[in-house]
Formats: structure tokens, sequence, C-alpha cells
């Protein structure tokens, strides 16, 4: 059968400054990204890669989530690259930020049943650090919301990282 | 006094692999900073089991103490617990000796100081005289082997050979390789000419991070590793399993004085025969 075989690649960025997720939008990320698999796999890696790079297939700038696409064949130039990506510029400004790599997976939807686990994983870590009852019974109930419906693109996304993450 | 922190990851990430590992660094002045700094890299511990505090001895500089390494239960009251299993974060101590002369050796065969309390002892040769002696006869976990500039040497056959049947494995740090290009190109080469001689065994990467930003998942550390020219297993097991063999060194090394060997020879009837003392490095799972 003749199709074309992707890998997406999800992401988290990380970040010592709160202001830099605003800044997390479809366009700095793929520059980022570029740029460092320019830097590492100079212009034979920047033409493999960017084959069916055109954006961001998924972008989540709450929990700074970012979903990556590339051939198959080329997915181990881009995971190789990731980790030398620095920076994060938008708006005029520059963020020293970090690119986690959570799961690679075939298809979408793949990845989105990774990340439903992987946050509820996060909430119930949440959960445990909580300090009010209130924020107890709304992470409670963004748990209990999580799954995968049909009608919905993304689901069980509504938690609140900022506030308790940092101490 | 330069102060590392090595982190050991742990499942949780997306491909669960026991035990990951990875040495990060920290500079910092005082144990207080390193406490604000250890906050910070809280999130980025996600994945991780394990943590070591690592300070470097320099001895280019005038003579140094080497401290008592501070128990991490003062520094850290509360530790993140690991993801997937309901243990703590460990932390470890660790020890690096820069050595650029044989006399500095002397200090690992004393056996009255304060080496012996630390967890993992690491050495950083300078001369190929250096890094044989270390491969054979020092009683180190750790070669580091340098990143930052051209080896003034080239490796040989014989002393890797001898330290993968000793159980030493070797040290690559990525930080310098993602802060600066040319870094990066003295990594690579480095690491490749090591990959040649030593096929990719016994190899551990671990990270020089001076902010916490410089830190990378336990994910992302198995795929530079594919860039120093590892296999994929290879960098997987450099990122898990070598370094908790690393851990199980440094606890033999500490723990365990002696081997007393006992054969009973077929033929005639007599007393036992014992092999004097020799410390088998290589711990078998």
């Amino acid at each position: 059968m003749v199709r074309f075989k992707n890998r997406y690649v999800l992401c988290e960025v990380l970040s010592e400054d709160p202001r830099c997720r605003q800044c997390i939008e479809d366009r700095a990320v793929g520059l980022a990204v570029r740029d460092a698999i320019a830097r590492a796999h100079g212009d034979y890696g920047l033409g493999c890669c960017c084959v069916s790079f055109t954006g961001m297939k998924y972008l989540n700038a709450y929990t700074g989530t970012v979903l990556l696409r590339c051939r198959k064949d080329f997915q181990r130039l881009l995971s190789s690259a990731l980790p030398l990506v620095r920076h994060l510029e938008g708006r005029g400004q520059r963020f020293p930020c970090a690119l986690r790599t959570l799961h690679v997976g075939g298809t979408i939807r793949t990845c989105q049943k990774f990340l439903i686990q992987y946050n509820r994983r996060q909430l119930l870590l949440l959960l445990r650090s909580c300090t009010n009852e209130e924020e107890r019974r709304s992470v409670r109930q963004a748990v209990l919301s999580c799954s995968l419906t049909e009608e919905q693109a993304q689901s069980g996304e509504e938690e609140e990282e900022d506030g308790t993450e940092t101490d | 006094v330069a102060v590392h922190l090595r982190v050991y990851p742990s499942t949780g990430c997306a491909h669960p692999c026991p035990h990951h590992c990875q040495s990060v660094r920290t500079r910092c002045q005082s144990w207080v900073v390193l406490r604000k700094k250890f906050v910070l890299f809280r999130h980025i511990f996600v994945g991780y089991s394990a943590v070591a505090l690592n300070h470097i001895i320099d001895f280019k500089e005038k003579k140094q103490e080497i401290a008592k390494p501070v128990s991490p239960s003062e520094l850290f009251p509360s530790l993140p617990i690991v993801q997937g299993t309901s243990k703590r974060l460990k932390v470890l101590t660790r020890l690096t000796l820069v050595v650029s002369d044989p006399s500095h050796c002397n200090l690992l065969r004393s056996t009255s100081t304060n080496i012996r309390l630390y967890d993992i002892i690491a050495v950083f040769p300078k001369t190929e005289k250096l890094f044989h002696i270390a491969c054979t006869t020092l009683d180190v976990d750790l070669v580091c082997i340098n990143v930052t500039e051209k080896l003034p040497f080239y490796f040989r056959r014989p002393p890797v050979n001898m330290a993968i049947d000793r159980g030493i494995y070797f040290e690559l740090l990525y930080t310098p390789a993602i802060k600066d290009s040319t870094m990066r190109r003295y990594t690579i080469s480095n690491a490749i000419s090591l990959m040649q001689i030593c096929k990719g065994k016994n190899i551990v990467i671990s990270s020089a991070a001076e902010r916490p930003l410089e830190l990378r998942g336990p994910y992302d550390v198995a795929n530079l590793g594919l860039l120093f020219g590892l296999s994929e297993g290879e960098a997987k097991a450099a990122v898990s399993t070598n370094c908790r063999a690393t851990i199980l060194h440094g606890e033999t090394r500490k723990s365990a004085c002696g081997v007393v060997y006992t054969v009973k020879k077929l033929h005639k009837v007599e007393e036992e025969e014992t092999v004097p003392a020799c410390k088998k490095a290589k711990t078998q799972a």
C-alpha cells in the first residue's frame, strides 16, 4: 500500500520564565526547531525534515505541549536535534527554554491517547500539592472528565498548571 | 568548590527503561544557592530516580582539602517523588578529581581521608599515561572524557579493554554540545574516536549543566547519544543500565573489602586454600 508514513513527536516546552508561555506560538517554535536542525545536521537535515513540516499539528500554550510531524525515515534526525533547542523567539524577545520529548507515535491519535494519560498523571501530581479545597475539587473534576471522544478534538486539558507548579 | 548534580531518571518517559541515568553539573558558590536551583530543577526531574551532588577537585591550584560530603537530607528537606513509583528521589554524592600529574593519584590510595564517604568517584585524566593508570589500576568508578577541547592523546585498545573488564565506565558530557557549536564538534569527534575503540560499551552520558534549563529529559539524552555514534540500544543503555551499574560499582567499592575464595582440590585431602583479596569491580546483576 502506498502511503506516506509519518512520525509525530510530542514535546513539552520547559522554561523558567512564566512569560514564555504566552510567546509559545506556531511560528516561533517552528523556527526554533528548524534552526536547531540546521545547526546539528546542516542543509541536508533541514531539507529532509522540512518535507512535511509545514507548521505544528497541535499546540497548547497553557501546558506548553507541541506536536511535530516528520517523515518516518528522518525521525532520528529530528529527535537528535530537539535537545539542541535553547531559545524561543517571539514578539521581539528571546526566552531560554528547553524541549522535552514525551512520546513518538505513528499517528496523531496515539499521541493524543498518550497525552491524555500523561495529563491525567500530571493532574494527580497537582492534586497532591493542592493547598486549597476549591482547587482540589476543580482538579478532581478535570481528572474525571479526561476522555477520548469523537466530537471533541482535545479533551481533558482544562487544568491550571501555572499556579501550583512553582514553589 | 564547583558542585555537580547527577541525575538518574526512572520510568515515566516515553519508552520505559529502568533507572535512566544522567549526570548534571551545577556551579554553585554555596549550598544555599544549590537548594534554590534544585527547586527549579524539579519539573525537569520528572523521569529521574536519583541525583548525585558532585564536587570537582582540581589539583592544579594549591592543594585543597577534600571536605566531607554534605548529607543530602540537610540540604533538601523535601524531595520530589519519582514518577511511576512511590519512592523519593535518591540523592547521592560524587567526587571528581582532575589529575594532571601522577602524584595526585596518591590521594586515592590513602585510606584515612574523606574520599571513602563519597558514593561515586570519578577521575579526569589529562595525559595519556594518566589515562592508562586510571583505566588499569586506579580504584574509581568513572573516567571522564574531555569534550571541551581536542584530545591530546589517542585512545588505545589495551587500557580501554582493561577498563571495560574492570567495570569502569567512560563519561561523556553533553551540555557543552548544547551550548556552543565549537564544543559540539569537539564532543562529537572525541566521542566517535572513543566509540571506535570501545564499540559503544561502558558509556555513560552526563550533563554539566550550569543552569536548570540546560538539563534534558532521559529520552532526549538517549537521542543525543545517537549523535555521538552510539546505536539506539547502546544509547538507551548509556542513560539507564550503565548508570545503575556505576552506582552499584560505587557501593561495592565502598563496602567490599575483599573476597575470600576457597578451592577444594579433588586429589588430596588438605586445608582450604585462600586466594588473597582481589577487588572484582564488575557487578553481575
